[in-house]
Protein backbone atom coordinates (compact mmCIF):
# COMPACT_ATOMS: atom_id res chain seq x y z
CA UNK A 1 0.00 0.00 0.00
CA UNK A 2 2.42 2.54 -1.27
CA UNK A 3 0.44 5.76 -1.25
CA UNK A 4 -1.73 4.99 1.77
CA UNK A 5 1.57 4.39 3.57
CA UNK A 6 2.48 7.97 2.75
CA UNK A 7 -0.76 9.19 4.32
CA UNK A 8 -0.08 7.14 7.47
CA UNK A 9 3.45 8.52 7.79
CA UNK A 10 2.20 12.11 7.52
CA UNK A 11 -0.63 11.36 9.96
CA UNK A 12 1.87 10.10 12.57
CA UNK A 13 3.77 13.38 12.23
CA UNK A 14 0.57 15.43 12.62
CA UNK A 15 -0.14 13.58 15.89
CA UNK A 16 3.40 14.16 17.14
CA UNK A 17 3.48 17.86 16.23
CA UNK A 18 0.04 18.42 17.77
CA UNK A 19 1.30 16.89 21.02
CA UNK A 20 4.29 19.26 20.91
CA UNK A 21 1.86 22.19 20.58
CA UNK A 22 -0.21 20.82 23.48
CA UNK A 23 2.88 20.57 25.70
CA UNK A 24 3.95 24.12 24.79
CA UNK A 25 0.47 25.32 25.75
CA UNK A 26 0.73 23.45 29.06
CA UNK A 27 4.14 25.00 29.76
CA UNK A 28 2.84 28.51 29.02
CA UNK A 29 -0.28 27.93 31.14
CA UNK A 30 1.89 26.83 34.07
CA UNK A 31 4.58 29.48 33.70
CA UNK A 32 3.71 30.88 37.17
CA UNK A 33 2.61 27.66 38.91
CA UNK A 34 4.48 27.18 42.18
CA UNK A 35 2.44 24.15 43.26
CA UNK A 36 2.51 21.32 40.74
CA UNK A 37 0.92 17.89 41.07
CA UNK A 38 3.67 16.77 43.48
CA UNK A 39 3.52 19.99 45.53
CA UNK A 40 6.77 21.21 43.96
CA UNK A 41 7.01 24.11 41.49
CA UNK A 42 6.04 23.19 37.92
CA UNK A 43 8.89 22.02 35.68
CA UNK A 44 8.93 22.68 31.94
CA UNK A 45 7.97 19.59 29.92
CA UNK A 46 9.50 18.59 26.62
CA UNK A 47 8.44 16.03 23.98
CA UNK A 48 11.05 13.52 22.76
CA UNK A 49 10.35 12.18 19.26
CA UNK A 50 11.77 9.04 17.71
CA UNK A 51 11.57 7.33 14.33
CA UNK A 52 8.71 4.82 14.20
CA UNK A 53 9.72 1.25 13.42
CA UNK A 54 13.28 2.09 14.35
CA UNK A 55 13.39 -0.28 17.33
CA UNK A 56 15.08 -3.66 17.03
CA UNK A 57 11.91 -5.64 17.74
CA UNK A 58 9.90 -3.85 15.06
CA UNK A 59 12.66 -4.30 12.47
CA UNK A 60 12.97 -8.00 13.32
CA UNK A 61 9.26 -8.73 13.05
CA UNK A 62 9.05 -6.76 9.80
CA UNK A 63 11.96 -8.75 8.37
CA UNK A 64 10.48 -12.08 9.43
CA UNK A 65 6.88 -11.49 8.36
CA UNK A 66 7.51 -10.00 4.95
CA UNK A 67 9.43 -10.86 1.83
CA UNK A 68 10.00 -7.17 1.20
CA UNK A 69 13.04 -5.47 2.74
CA UNK A 70 12.13 -3.80 6.05
CA UNK A 71 10.84 -0.32 5.44
CA UNK A 72 13.16 2.28 6.89
CA UNK A 73 10.67 5.13 6.95
CA UNK A 74 7.64 4.39 9.07
CA UNK A 75 6.91 7.87 10.31
CA UNK A 76 7.48 9.28 13.75
CA UNK A 77 6.27 8.51 17.26
CA UNK A 78 6.50 10.11 20.69
CA UNK A 79 9.21 8.43 22.80
CA UNK A 80 8.07 10.27 25.91
CA UNK A 81 7.41 13.56 27.63
CA UNK A 82 10.34 14.47 29.90
CA UNK A 83 10.73 17.19 32.51
CA UNK A 84 13.37 19.84 31.95
CA UNK A 85 15.85 19.51 34.86
CA UNK A 86 17.42 22.96 34.51
CA UNK A 87 17.36 24.91 37.83
CA UNK A 88 14.18 26.72 38.82
CA UNK A 89 14.15 30.51 38.75
CA UNK A 90 14.44 32.13 42.21
CA UNK A 91 12.40 35.30 42.54
CA UNK A 92 12.45 37.60 45.60
CA UNK A 93 8.83 37.93 46.74
CA UNK A 94 8.52 37.79 50.57
CA UNK A 95 4.73 38.20 50.44
CA UNK A 96 4.25 35.01 48.40
CA UNK A 97 2.76 32.11 50.42
CA UNK A 98 5.40 29.73 48.95
CA UNK A 99 8.37 31.99 49.80
CA UNK A 100 11.21 30.38 51.81
CA UNK A 101 12.78 31.83 54.98
CA UNK A 102 14.87 34.30 52.91
CA UNK A 103 11.81 35.56 51.00
CA UNK A 104 12.68 33.79 47.73
CA UNK A 105 10.10 31.86 45.69
CA UNK A 106 11.14 29.02 43.35
CA UNK A 107 9.36 29.76 40.07
CA UNK A 108 8.97 27.31 37.14
CA UNK A 109 11.87 27.08 34.66
CA UNK A 110 9.56 28.10 31.81
CA UNK A 111 10.90 30.74 29.43
CA UNK A 112 8.02 32.17 27.41
CA UNK A 113 10.28 33.13 24.46
CA UNK A 114 11.61 29.53 24.17
CA UNK A 115 8.06 28.23 24.29
CA UNK A 116 6.88 30.60 21.56
CA UNK A 117 9.80 29.58 19.31
CA UNK A 118 8.98 25.90 19.94
CA UNK A 119 5.34 26.64 19.12
CA UNK A 120 6.26 28.25 15.78
CA UNK A 121 8.56 25.30 14.98
CA UNK A 122 5.83 22.76 15.73
CA UNK A 123 3.29 24.78 13.72
CA UNK A 124 5.53 24.99 10.63
CA UNK A 125 6.37 21.28 10.85
CA UNK A 126 2.63 20.55 11.07
CA UNK A 127 1.99 22.62 7.94
CA UNK A 128 4.81 20.87 6.04
CA UNK A 129 3.26 17.50 6.86
CA UNK A 130 -0.22 18.67 5.83
CA UNK A 131 1.31 19.63 2.46
CA UNK A 132 2.89 16.17 2.16
CA UNK A 133 -0.50 14.63 2.96
CA UNK A 134 -2.21 16.70 0.24
CA UNK A 135 0.47 15.58 -2.24
CA UNK A 136 -0.21 11.93 -1.29
CA UNK A 137 -3.93 12.39 -1.92
CA UNK A 138 -3.34 14.11 -5.27
CA UNK A 139 -0.93 11.40 -6.43
CA UNK A 140 -3.41 8.70 -5.53
CA UNK A 141 -6.25 10.50 -7.32
CA UNK A 142 -4.09 10.95 -10.43
CA UNK A 143 -3.16 7.27 -10.50
CA UNK A 144 -6.86 6.46 -10.43
CA UNK A 145 -7.24 8.66 -13.54
CA UNK A 146 -5.46 5.89 -15.48
CA UNK A 147 -8.69 3.93 -15.29
CA UNK A 148 -10.76 6.58 -17.01
CA UNK B 1 2.73 -7.69 -27.38
CA UNK B 2 0.16 -5.08 -26.38
CA UNK B 3 2.33 -3.18 -23.91
CA UNK B 4 5.90 -2.31 -24.91
CA UNK B 5 8.88 -1.60 -22.63
CA UNK B 6 8.07 2.13 -22.61
CA UNK B 7 4.67 1.45 -21.05
CA UNK B 8 6.30 -0.94 -18.58
CA UNK B 9 8.95 1.66 -17.73
CA UNK B 10 6.21 4.27 -17.16
CA UNK B 11 4.41 1.91 -14.78
CA UNK B 12 7.61 1.26 -12.86
CA UNK B 13 8.34 5.03 -12.80
CA UNK B 14 4.88 5.64 -11.25
CA UNK B 15 5.62 2.96 -8.65
CA UNK B 16 9.10 4.40 -7.99
CA UNK B 17 7.72 7.91 -7.53
CA UNK B 18 5.17 6.49 -5.06
CA UNK B 19 7.89 4.78 -3.02
CA UNK B 20 10.04 7.92 -3.12
CA UNK B 21 7.06 9.99 -1.96
CA UNK B 22 6.77 7.70 1.05
CA UNK B 23 10.46 8.14 1.88
CA UNK B 24 10.26 11.95 1.56
CA UNK B 25 7.09 12.02 3.69
CA UNK B 26 8.96 10.00 6.35
CA UNK B 27 11.78 12.58 6.26
CA UNK B 28 9.30 15.42 6.80
CA UNK B 29 7.59 13.45 9.58
CA UNK B 30 10.95 13.13 11.35
CA UNK B 31 11.91 16.79 10.89
CA UNK B 32 12.09 17.18 14.69
CA UNK B 33 13.57 13.77 15.54
CA UNK B 34 17.08 14.21 16.99
CA UNK B 35 19.85 12.47 15.01
CA UNK B 36 17.53 11.28 12.21
CA UNK B 37 19.24 10.31 8.94
CA UNK B 38 17.24 11.22 5.83
CA UNK B 39 16.21 8.43 3.44
CA UNK B 40 15.68 8.56 -0.31
CA UNK B 41 14.81 6.25 -3.22
CA UNK B 42 17.02 6.39 -6.34
CA UNK B 43 14.40 5.09 -8.76
CA UNK B 44 15.82 7.16 -11.65
CA UNK B 45 19.14 5.33 -11.49
CA UNK B 46 17.47 1.91 -11.17
CA UNK B 47 15.15 2.63 -14.13
CA UNK B 48 17.97 4.01 -16.29
CA UNK B 49 20.17 0.95 -15.74
CA UNK B 50 17.22 -1.40 -16.43
CA UNK B 51 16.27 0.40 -19.67
CA UNK B 52 19.89 0.49 -20.83
CA UNK B 53 20.15 -3.31 -20.92
CA UNK B 54 18.81 -3.63 -24.46
CA UNK B 55 17.13 -6.98 -25.15
CA UNK B 56 17.01 -7.88 -21.47
CA UNK B 57 15.45 -4.59 -20.42
CA UNK B 58 11.93 -6.09 -20.25
CA UNK B 59 12.97 -8.71 -17.69
CA UNK B 60 15.11 -6.14 -15.85
CA UNK B 61 12.11 -3.78 -15.59
CA UNK B 62 9.90 -6.61 -14.33
CA UNK B 63 12.32 -7.61 -11.58
CA UNK B 64 13.03 -4.02 -10.48
CA UNK B 65 12.36 -3.29 -6.82
CA UNK B 66 12.55 0.06 -5.08
CA UNK B 67 13.56 0.41 -1.45
CA UNK B 68 14.37 3.47 0.62
CA UNK B 69 18.04 3.78 1.59
CA UNK B 70 19.75 6.13 4.01
CA UNK B 71 21.30 9.12 2.28
CA UNK B 72 24.89 9.10 3.55
CA UNK B 73 25.86 12.10 1.41
CA UNK B 74 23.61 14.50 3.35
CA UNK B 75 25.42 16.50 6.00
CA UNK B 76 23.93 17.43 9.34
CA UNK B 77 21.85 20.61 9.11
CA UNK B 78 20.93 20.76 12.79
CA UNK B 79 22.88 20.74 16.03
CA UNK B 80 21.31 17.40 17.05
CA UNK B 81 22.79 15.66 13.97
CA UNK B 82 19.55 15.49 11.96
CA UNK B 83 20.11 15.63 8.18
CA UNK B 84 16.54 16.75 7.34
CA UNK B 85 16.20 20.23 5.86
CA UNK B 86 12.45 20.92 5.76
CA UNK B 87 12.73 23.35 2.84
CA UNK B 88 14.66 21.03 0.53
CA UNK B 89 12.52 18.05 1.53
CA UNK B 90 9.37 20.02 0.63
CA UNK B 91 10.92 21.01 -2.71
CA UNK B 92 11.85 17.38 -3.47
CA UNK B 93 8.35 16.27 -2.47
CA UNK B 94 6.75 18.78 -4.86
CA UNK B 95 9.12 17.88 -7.70
CA UNK B 96 8.52 14.17 -7.17
CA UNK B 97 4.72 14.67 -7.21
CA UNK B 98 5.07 16.48 -10.57
CA UNK B 99 7.24 13.67 -11.96
CA UNK B 100 4.58 11.19 -10.84
CA UNK B 101 1.89 13.28 -12.54
CA UNK B 102 3.93 13.47 -15.76
CA UNK B 103 4.42 9.68 -15.85
CA UNK B 104 0.71 9.10 -15.17
CA UNK B 105 -0.35 11.50 -17.92
CA UNK B 106 1.99 9.96 -20.52
CA UNK B 107 0.83 6.45 -19.54
CA UNK B 108 -2.78 7.63 -19.82
CA UNK B 109 -2.16 9.12 -23.28
CA UNK B 110 -0.51 5.91 -24.50
CA UNK B 111 -3.46 3.85 -23.25
CA UNK B 112 -5.69 6.30 -25.13
CA UNK B 113 -3.73 5.63 -28.35
CA UNK B 114 -4.20 1.88 -27.87
CA UNK B 115 -7.93 2.38 -27.28
CA UNK B 116 -8.18 4.48 -30.46
CA UNK B 117 -6.37 1.77 -32.43
CA UNK B 118 -8.84 -0.80 -31.09
CA UNK B 119 -11.69 1.41 -32.25
CA UNK B 120 -13.17 1.94 -28.81
CA UNK B 121 -12.55 5.68 -28.77
CA UNK B 122 -10.49 7.60 -26.25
Amino acid sequence: MSLFGGLEISASALTAERLRMDVVAENLANAQTTRGADGQPYRRKEVVLQERGGSFGASLSAAMNSSRPPSQGGGVEVAGVVEDQTPLKRVYDPGHPDADADGYVAMPNVDTVTEMVDLIGAQRAYEANVTAMQASKQMFARTLELLR
Amino acid sequence: MLFDTTQLALERAIEGAGTRHEALAANLANANTPGYQRVDVDFHGALASAIGRGEESREALHSLSFAPAQDASAGAVRADGSTVDVDSESARLAANALEHQAAVQVAHARIGILKAAMGTGI
